[in-house]
């Protein structure tokens, strides 16, 4: 009685509307011609996401109490951490070019990586098969897309979208995410790709995926892994840390090896993050790693890094900066 | 105020687009962040327009849904191509109205539609995402994700369903009274228990 002709045809209107939104959304792919509705999305809804998440967040920090009662010391003791360090790596911007030069090259030598970065906090979360968030910065902080987010345990994820106050961070462990990525104290590179965290099984614990490009180098749980730095530094910048190799995959025959990584990044409990606007001087490598929890193993001298030994003491804090800060 | 029979329609189109818009900022700002086990979440929009469907006809379920579909897709931290949510919603709108046809025949299924919309919207969302070629909707991942998914949504889905009801329950007095619809207030009575 109520399935009328009329509802027939705007079913069918409506369905026929929806398929050509898909095929000239997925032919345009970047430079589609619905863009301009996703910016108009994110201008719409950006605001509204905001107020939102300044209504919600003591509801949230309720739930949270609640269901992290334990967890909630570690997290305000890590947030206090995080916050000293944004608020140093702020005061880094605001003095003038010439002493922020000097800071930041104090700070790379002190092991931060010397990234500079905007903090920010995480309002919304994408929802199906997606892994992404919104974060409260925009075009009008100076985040562009591809740029890195991190957070001080290590990578988020990189810029995908801006807005004018928002913006759109692609989180690594989504299975559209690839990172270069090289294993700690060796100049062994590989991939890591996400493989989402969601649903039943062992995805919540090592939603990463880590491929080592040379087959024959030594691999084994407990080795951690850093970003390698993509070319003009966008959109990772090197030697932010990702994560513990979880296992290993025995995979015989194939020319790569498999393992699977356990981030330092919580991803459920994601909140204050650092956008990376300017990328390190030079790169920090293991510098941003925390203090190892026990001795690794190192790697077989039957590898002889000769051609790499020349390029590797300019970097090292020591040999490259007493000479800059003398003069 | 106007009479009734004027005011009826504009304002039921006017409180299903709020209900919409209300579900989808708390879908991507309260319920996308709560820390669940498996990283799954309920999806309120999807229950909000099986809600809508089921109380108000294939019509209103069809509309509904195109137009949640369209603005999850365009809400900012979506990042799939455009339409395939609109597509989905507005499937399932349609065959959740059809289903409010159904409704006086058994009191099982309001719960029953919710459950099957669920699932067939996941799934369907999956598969389009299969057919375009996206990473995200491997066959691993969405294996892992669906069943929870639907255990989610139907868990949620009496709270949603009571909360889009409380919303749409002044339209639907006028329309009960226009044509003596039974269903509505049964599944009123059930959501309520």
């Amino acid at each position: 009685m109520r399935d009328t002709r009329r509802t027939r045809v705007v079913f069918g209107t409506l369905l026929i509307i929806a398929l050509v939104l898909i095929t000239v959304d997925y032919r345009g792919g970047e430079n589609s011609p619905l863009r301009g509705l996703r910016s108009a999305g994110e201008a719409f809804f950006g605001p509204i996401e905001r107020v939102s998440a300044a209504v919600v967040r003591p509801v949230g920090n309720a739930f949270d109490a609640i269901t992290d009662a334990p967890g909630e010391r570690r997290r305000a003791e890590r947030l206090e951490r995080e916050n000293q360090r944004l608020r140093e790596q702020l005061r880094a911007q605001r003095i003038d070019a010439d002493r922020a030069a000097q800071l930041e090259r104090l700070l790379g030598a002190a092991g931060l990586g010397g990234y500079k970065i905007v903090p920010a906090q995480v309002i919304s979360a994408g929802q199906g098969l997606e892994d992404t968030v919104t974060i409260d910065v925009g075009s009008s902080s100076g985040v562009r897309p591809d740029m890195t987010v991190m957070t001080a345990e290590g990578l988020v994820g990189r810029v995908i979208r801006v807005g004018p106050a928002t913006a759109t961070v692609l989180l690594a462990t989504d299975a559209s995410s690839t990172v270069g990525s090289r294993l700690e104290d060796s100049k062994e590179i590989g991939v890591v790709q996400g493989v989402g965290r969601r649903g039943l099984g062992r995805g919540d614990a090592t939603p990463l995926r880590f491929q080592l490009l040379n087959a024959n180098a030594p691999l084994q749980p407990g080795q951690r892994l850093v970003t390698l730095g993509s070319q003009g530094e966008r959109p990772y910048v090197p030697g932010v840390p990702i994560g513990t190799i979880e296992r290993v995959e025995k995979s015989l025959g194939s020319l790569t090896r498999t393992a699977y990584v356990r981030p330092f990044v919580r991803f459920t409990t994601l909140d204050v993050v650092g956008v990376v606007v300017a990328p390190p001087k030079s790169d920090p490598r293991d510098a941003v790693l925390p203090p190892k929890p026990k001795p690794v193993v190192t790697p077989t001298p039957a590898q002889t890094p000769e051609p790499s030994e020349s390029p590797r003491p300019s970097k090292s804090p020591k040999a490259a900066r007493t000479p800059n800060v003398r003069d | 105020m106007l009479t009734a029979s004027d005011v009826s329609p504009t304002g039921r189109n006017l409180t299903a687009a709020v209900v919409i818009v209300v579900a989808l900022v708390l879908q991507v700002s309260v319920a996308n962040r709560l820390p669940l086990p498996g990283a799954v979440t309920p999806d309120l929009v999807l229950l909000s327009v099986v809600a809508l469907a089921l109380t108000c006809g294939p019509l209103m379920g069809v509309v509904a849904g195109f137009g949640a579909g369209l603005a999850a897709d365009i809400v900012p931290p979506a990042d799939h191509t455009i339409g395939r949510y609109a597509l989905v919603y507005c499937v399932i709108g349609y065959l959740c109205g059809l289903a409010s046809d159904e409704m006086d025949r058994s009191a099982v299924v309001p719960f029953f539609a919710v459950a099957v919309g669920a699932l067939a919207g996941t799934v369907l969302y999956a598969g389009v995402g299969m057919m375009l070629g996206d990473p995200r909707a491997d066959w691993h991942i969405v294996a892992r994700v669906v069943p929870l998914q639907v255990v989610y949504d139907v868990l949620a889905s009496p709270f949603v369903v009571w909360a889009v009801l409380r919303a749409m329950r002044r339209y639907e007095r006028e329309r009960a009274r226009d044509r003596f619809d039974l269903p509505p207030a049964r599944y009123r009575a059930l959501s309520r228990m």
